[in-house]
Order: structure tokens, then C-alpha cells, then sequence
């Protein structure tokens, strides 16, 4: 891993496209600016790990599909009865 | 009820080989996987299943969210709506993954990272949401 040290206002250009900047350091963090074209996605990385996760689990299921299948329909269904 | 796990309905392949579709980037963690297919089981099945053309073992179990949380809207990014060539809002195919955990009542589908595909070309993405205001987890059935 590359390792840089930057103050703030000064940055890092990757691949000549994207530019990371410092624009600021405080005790809870440092603020960054990310210039980047349209085409690249910036997340956070929590955010990306956490619908990573989620999309890993939807592909892993242990319970019969037909089961879900049979509450999710009697779910939707629970209008309420009016006489 | 079967005591076998199923991850693809009980229709066969051969009577339904679903609608092809391109994911561009892949999905979140899943870069690789770019062809699939949307198998739409017959009318009234609530869920509906991405499976990988690469890697047939891998399916995603998506649902329709206008039929769990009918309000929900995804805010697409002039970038989103770019890559996907959207003319109209009725060209935007919506779908959110589904999570069964092993007490299938307890099961969720993911309004922070929906799958919206454009029904024209058949190529769609999965979008980015802040998960602050767009739960990871939404409850599918609401418990009493």
C-alpha cells in the first residue's frame, strides 16, 4: 500500500482521472473531496460492504422458496375484512 | 413443502429461459457476473429470481418493492440516468433482492441497493442508495 502524507487543501491524482483532496482535519475525521468523471462510483465503504453482504445473502437460502413464497403471498393479502 | 432448498422455482428451464439481461458492472460484490436472467414465475408469484448466466448456481431472489412498500421512489443520479439510456420512467424496470433468513417471516428485501433496468435495452444496474434513509433491511411481512 501506497503510503502519503497530505495537508490539507493538497490532494492525489489516481490514474489521472480521479483526484482526492484534503479539505480539512479535525479530531472526529478528515474531510476529503473526490473529483472523479461520472462514470466512477464513490461510496463509502461500509455502505458498498453492507449491500455486498446483502446481495450475497439473497443468493443463500436455506428455507424452502415455496414456503416464503406461500407468507409472502398471505402477507399481502391481510386486508382487512369489512361486513 | 419440500424440505429441499430451492433457489430457482419449480418451472424448468426449458419452458421458461426468462428474459436475458446485462448488468454492465455486475452487482455489488459480484463484479463478475454480468449476463442473467429474469425468471418470472407465473402470475401471482410474488418472487421473482436473477440468476447468473456465468454461474447458473447463482440466483438472486427479487421481488416487485411497489408491492411491499407501493411509495417507494428511487432517486436516480443524473449518471444512473445516463448509463441506463432512460427516456421515460415507464422504460425503468424496479426490482429489490430479497433475504430469507431460516424463520422465513423474518424476511427483508434491500430498498438501498435496487436493481433498476431499462426494459428497452435490457441492460440495468445496481444503484447506490444512502442507506440512512433507504433501510438495508425493510420487513417484508410486518408482524403483529
Amino acid at each position: 500500500m501506497l503510503v502519503i502524507t497530505r495537508k490539507p487543501e493538497q490532494s492525489i491524482v489516481i490514474g489521472g482521472e480521479v483526484e482526492v483532496i484534503v479539505l480539512g482535519i479535525t479530531k472526529d475525521g478528515v474531510r476529503l473531496g473526490i473529483k472523479a468523471p461520472r462514470s466512477v462510483q464513490v461510496h463509502r465503504r461500509e455502505v458498498f460492504e453492507a449491500i455486498a453482504a446483502e446481495n450475497k445473502a439473497a443468493t443463500e437460502t436455506k428455507v424452502s422458496i415455496q414456503d416464503a413464497a406461500a407468507l409472502f403471498r398471505a402477507a399481502q393479502v391481510r386486508k382487512p375484512h369489512v361486513r | 413443502m419440500t424440505s429441499e432448498p430451492l433457489t430457482t422455482p419449480d418451472s424448468t428451464p426449458e419452458s421458461d429461459d426468462g428474459t436475458p439481461l446485462t448488468f454492465p458492472k455486475g452487482l455489488v460484490g459480484f463484479p463478475n457476473l454480468r449476463a442473467f436472467r429474469l425468471l418470472e414465475p407465473a402470475d401471482g408469484y410474488p418472487l421473482k429470481f436473477l440468476q447468473s448466466v456465468e454461474t447458473p448456481e447463482v440466483s438472486f431472489i427479487c421481488v416487485d418493492p411497489a408491492s411491499i412498500k407501493p411509495d417507494y421512489e428511487v432517486p436516480l443520479g443524473e449518471e444512473d440516468s445516463e448509463a441506463l439510456h432512460l427516456e421515460s420512467p415507464e422504460e425503468a424496470l424496479v426490482l429489490t433482492l430479497v433475504v430469507i433468513p431460516d424463520d422465513a417471516r423474518q424476511m427483508t428485501t434491500n430498498l438501498a441497493g435496487p436493481l433498476v433496468i431499462n426494459v428497452k435495452t435490457r441492460i440495468g444496474f445496481q444503484i447506490v442508495l444512502n442507506s440512512d434513509k433507504f433501510p438495508l433491511r425493510f420487513p417484508i411481512i410486518v408482524q403483529n
